[in-house]
């Protein structure tokens, strides 16, 4: 599966640099370049605002010289621009100290089929400008039709297309190919000083994929117009259910406390706490690279460590971090695959699914509330504290009852997740970290 | 003299072609955007200077206006052949005939220049800037054996921006940017906590020895963390919340500032659209935005769209005065510019954004406000906040204190504060004459791009605000 036409010749580059910073002085050399290209289209009441087309290119470089480690980076990929860079870190890691658990990965036989991976549609370069408008255009017209929105945010879409290379000195060379395409709209419903808004969107790598128009607009719509006339409430502590996408932000906060790089600087509250529990025996989590066609997964990490399947949770039982090869040294550990950069990223990071659908969950609930959205910071990987301004639905007797704006939402999210009480069937792939909807049996919501 | 020339080997007759390129379709405005930025970065942790880093950014973004309509194109590659192709790429928003204009360029410049540089820290040896980084980790990690973890990180930059539109524009601009960071881990029996202090701006090294020694931010990161470690839970509920000067501005960003981005308001989505004129807040609250107050984070010489920027009143005593403009908004509205269209790099068009925001000096003495309270909280350092634009806006704090019969009491932890931005304005009873700024070190998002801002405001009472606490 050829794709990238330029690729080889940039593979070429990186792997001629990484024998230049051989030669100018570096133990060890890592060369890594993505080149991309981007169609952005966004469209608002009815009319093209903004058109994006463009492309380029950036390469990433690290040299180790006596246990010490020099980064650079550039979006001139001039000879003589990267021969200097090169040099100048070869110099400059000569500033730093010495720390035994620095340098690459130990090299290691590629094993992943990328093919099987299933990252790149051929069809998203073949998709014409004038298709992807009319797609926007009619997202944001059905979502329009209802007589209850007030106004539009517009609609996008977009496809990107990027290829990465990566070089090292431990003979290391690889690329991949993957795309990306995503549609949304964000509306507003009410008048000027009682306005609701909410958006949604479908991101796919595959184009067909993608949910219609038609799906997304009546989404944005509900979702927008569920929370009119919202009422204030009493501050009390009660069940909290979370839905999908807030799950997956619980879930980006507990990834940002399972993070290695965290762990080992002592940043995390669980730091020291490998085989304890954390959780309720109804929390598993999973990080998984080699899900085909998801959006996290990959073939190899930014350090060329091939990605793999951790279970990160067991029933509630911390068993793995996510981990670089430096993260993974510090704490005598293995690389997971989530290298990006310094730090770690998630590949397909999810809460396993329980067997509950949203509605029983909902029917279960004799009182409660229903968080749909949070804004703001208040997240404190330190202590698992959380504090954050929430929007959600008031249930009574099992149903929806009324909106409620203008509330924070606070706990902690070791306690919260040794409160899970039911755990949803509702799992969906919609970016690299998600989960089903799930109770919790108490939660501080602050109001009047 | 088309300026940067040796980065950007691009002629003037190269660059005008391009210009026209860009309007063969018709459109009513072209405009280049060439940039080079120089980057350095220091990171030291677990006593050691771990990495160092250096980074450029070279590139070249081409838009094009037709109406309300933006075509964009950037390139990395400044090839004729590459910034052609994104030309054209910028060019199809428009479809029409092109109208041939010839252009005169002349050049801009500002009176005088806000980058405040003594001794350019670009050019300063790697082995003072190390000497900065580590004065201020040892400062905060010898401030008490309680401290269990410091880290320090210092970076700075030159961004070099050439700005060349089809009216004849030509402008450019160096504008420096650096800062200090310092971050402690306080531990004390099961209780950890976090502190952060920093400084920065468009400042050259003397700031380090007149300004904020690294001493004093790494001291402040210590102070910080010890104090958390004595800190209770907030309060949950609707209380007084009194603002502390300074770092609070990030209070005036979230609940003022973003809503009166010019975009928000051409396109009614901001609740502030239909409130030019009309009273938003308490007589007490006049609000600006100042890009040109020479050293801080959020200035500069010329907007990314070459634009000379104004300080902009926008809001006096408690009324609607301006909206922040760029060019697109301002033509679209028919507003006069206020230099406020920036961009986070050439790969962005620009957008109506904030520079340095504040709450001016009001009358109060901030002791008195104090007094005032009977039980409600004090908010000193901050995280952050976001806004919709309903209004509804959050900042959380990261630490504050109890107010118990117009004092301070015991240090309060993290809290998250939420309310609807023109009732909480109109809850402004009292301002201070002690107006202060941040810590210039932030950084403030919008559509995924980020841009270098400061905030500041005195000591404020709002009579009550929804506190996210632990009841």
């Amino acid at each position: 599966m050829k794709q990238n036409s330029r690729a080889p010749d940039l593979r070429g580059l990186a792997e001629s640099l990484v024998l230049y910073a051989r030669s100018s002085g570096a133990d060890e050399a890592e060369i890594t370049i993505d080149d991309g290209s981007e169609f952005s289209v966004d469209i608002r009441l009815g009319k093209v605002e903004n058109l994006v087309e463009a492309g380029s290119k950036h390469l990433g470089l690290r040299v180790i010289k006596d246990m010490k480690t020099a980064y650079a980076s550039s979006s001139d990929l001039g000879e003589e621009t990267l021969k200097r860079l090169i040099r100048n870190a070869v110099t400059r890691a000569q500033f730093g100290s010495r720390d035994v658990c620095a340098g690459l990965p130990s090299p290691i036989p590629q094993v992943i089929d990328i093919s099987a991976l299933n990252l790149y549609d051929p069809r998203i370069k073949e998709l014409k400008a004038a298709k992807k408008i009319s797609l926007a255009l009619e997202t944001e017209q059905i979502a329009l039709a209802d007589k209850r929105i007030t106004n539009s945010h517009g609609a996008s879409f977009v496809t990107n297309e990027v290829t990465t290379i990566l070089a090292n000195s431990n003979g290391f060379s690889g690329s991949y190919d993957q795309t990306f395409c995503s549609l949304s709209v964000g509306l507003q419903a009410g008048g000027t000083d009682d306005i609701v808004e909410d958006y949604w969107f479908s991101t796919e790598r595959f184009f067909c994929d993608l949910e219609s128009p038609e799906a997304i607009a009546k989404k944005a719509v509900e979702r927008t117009v569920r929370q009119l006339n919202p009422r204030k409430i009493q501050t009390q502590t009660v069940p909290v259910i979370f839905e999908p996408s807030m799950t997956a932000w619980l879930l980006g906060f507990l990834f940002a406390c399972v993070s290695a790089v965290a762990v080992y600087q002592k940043l995390s509250f669980l730091a020291d706490r490998l085989g304890q529990r954390i959780g309720n025996d109804k929390i598993t989590v999973i990080d998984d690279g080699l899900m085909p066609g998801k959006l996290g997964s990959r073939p190899f990490d930014s350090e060329g460590v091939s990605c793999q399947r951790t279970t990160i949770v067991q029933d509630g039982v911390l068993q793995s971090y996510i981990c670089n090869t430096y993260a993974a040294r510090k704490l005598n550990l293995q690389s997971t695959g989530n290298a990006d950069g310094t730090g770690v990223s998630p590949n397909n990071f999810y809460l396993f699914p329980g067997s509950f659908s949203p509605q029983d969950i909902i029917s279960s609930t004799e009182k409660g509330f229903i968080l749909v959205r949070t804004i703001g910071h208040g997240l404190n990987p330190v202590n698992g504290d959380i504090s954050r301004g929430a929007f959600g639905l008031w249930v009574e007797d099992g149903e929806v009852a009324y909106p409620v704006s203008e509330v924070t939402a606070s706990g902690n999210l070791e306690k919260i997740l040794n409160q899970v009480q039911m755990v949803g069937n509702d799992l969906e792939f919609r970016g690299p970290v998600c989960g089903p909807t799930i109770k919790i049996a108490e939660l501080t919501v602050a109001g009047e | 003299m088309i300026p940067f020339e040796d980065h950007f080997r691009l002629s003037r007759a190269e660059l005008n072609k391009i210009l026209d390129i860009a309007l063969s379709s018709g459109g009513d405005f072209a405009e280049i955007y060439l940039e080079y930025r120089t980057y350095s970065f220091i990171n030291m942790e677990e006593d050691i200077i771990k990495e160092t880093a250096e980074s450029i950014g070279l590139g070249m973004g081409i838009r094009v206006l037709s109406g309300e309509m933006t075509g964009y194109g950037y390139t990395n590659d400044l090839s004729f052949a590459k910034v052609k192709k994104a030309a054209i790429s910028a060019a199809a928003i428009a479809s029409g005939q092109a109208v041939a204009t010839p252009r005169r360029f002349r050049k801009v410049q500002p009176e005088a220049s806000v980058y405040t540089v003594g001794a350019p820290l670009h050019l300063l040896d790697l082995k003072k800037k190390i000497g900065l980084v580590e004065e201020a980790y040892l400062a905060c990690q010898r401030s008490d054996p309680k401290i269990k973890k410091a880290k320090a990180q210092f970076q700075d930059q030159v961004q070099y921006v050439s700005i060349i539109n089809s009216e004849g524009l030509c402008v450019q601009d160096a504008r420096p940017q650096a800062r200090l960071a310092c971050y402690a881990i306080a531990e004390k029996g099961n209780r950890k906590e976090f502190g952060y202090s920093g400084g920065g701006g468009r400042i050259g090294l003397e700031y380090f020895n007149r300004v904020r020694s690294p001493r004093q931010i790494g001291q402040e990161a210590a102070e910080e963390a010890l104090k958390l470690l004595e800190a209770v839970d907030p309060p949950a509920g609707e209380m007084s919340v009194v603002l502390a000067p300074g770092h609070s501005g990030v209070f005036v960003h979230e609940a003022v500032g973003h809503l009166l981005e010019a975009d928000f308001n051409r396109k009614r989505t901001s609740i502030f659209w239909d409130k030019m004129g009309r009273k938003v807040g308490a007589p007490v609250v006049t609000i600006y935005d100042d890009p040109t107050i020479p050293s801080f984070r959020g200035s500069y010489d010329i907007d990314d769209e070459g634009t000379i920027p104004q300080k902009t009143l926008l809001i006096d005593r408690g009324v609607v005065i301006s909206y922040l403009q760029d060019r697109l908004s301002a033509q679209l509205m028919n507003s006069p510019l206020t230099g406020h269209g920036r961009r986070q790099d050439y790969t962005c068009p620009p957008l109506p954004r904030m520079s340095n925001t504040y709450i001016e000096r009001g009358q109060s003495d901030p002791e008195e406000i104090l007094q005032s309270v009977g039980k409600g909280i004090y908010a000193e350092r901050f995280e952050g906040g976001q806004v919709e634009d309903s209004g509804k806006f959050t900042f959380t704090i990261s630490s504050g204190y109890l107010i118990e019969g117009g004092h301070l009491t015991a240090p309060i932890k993290q809290a998250t504060l939420i309310g609807s931005n023109i009732d909480i304005l109109l809850k402004i009873e009292m301002v201070g004459f002690d107006l202060a700024f941040g810590l210039q070190t932030g950084t403030c998002g919008k559509e995924g791009q980020e841009v270098p801002v400061a905030d500041g405001c005195p000591t404020i009472k709002i009579s009550l605000m929804t506190v996210g606490g632990r009841p």
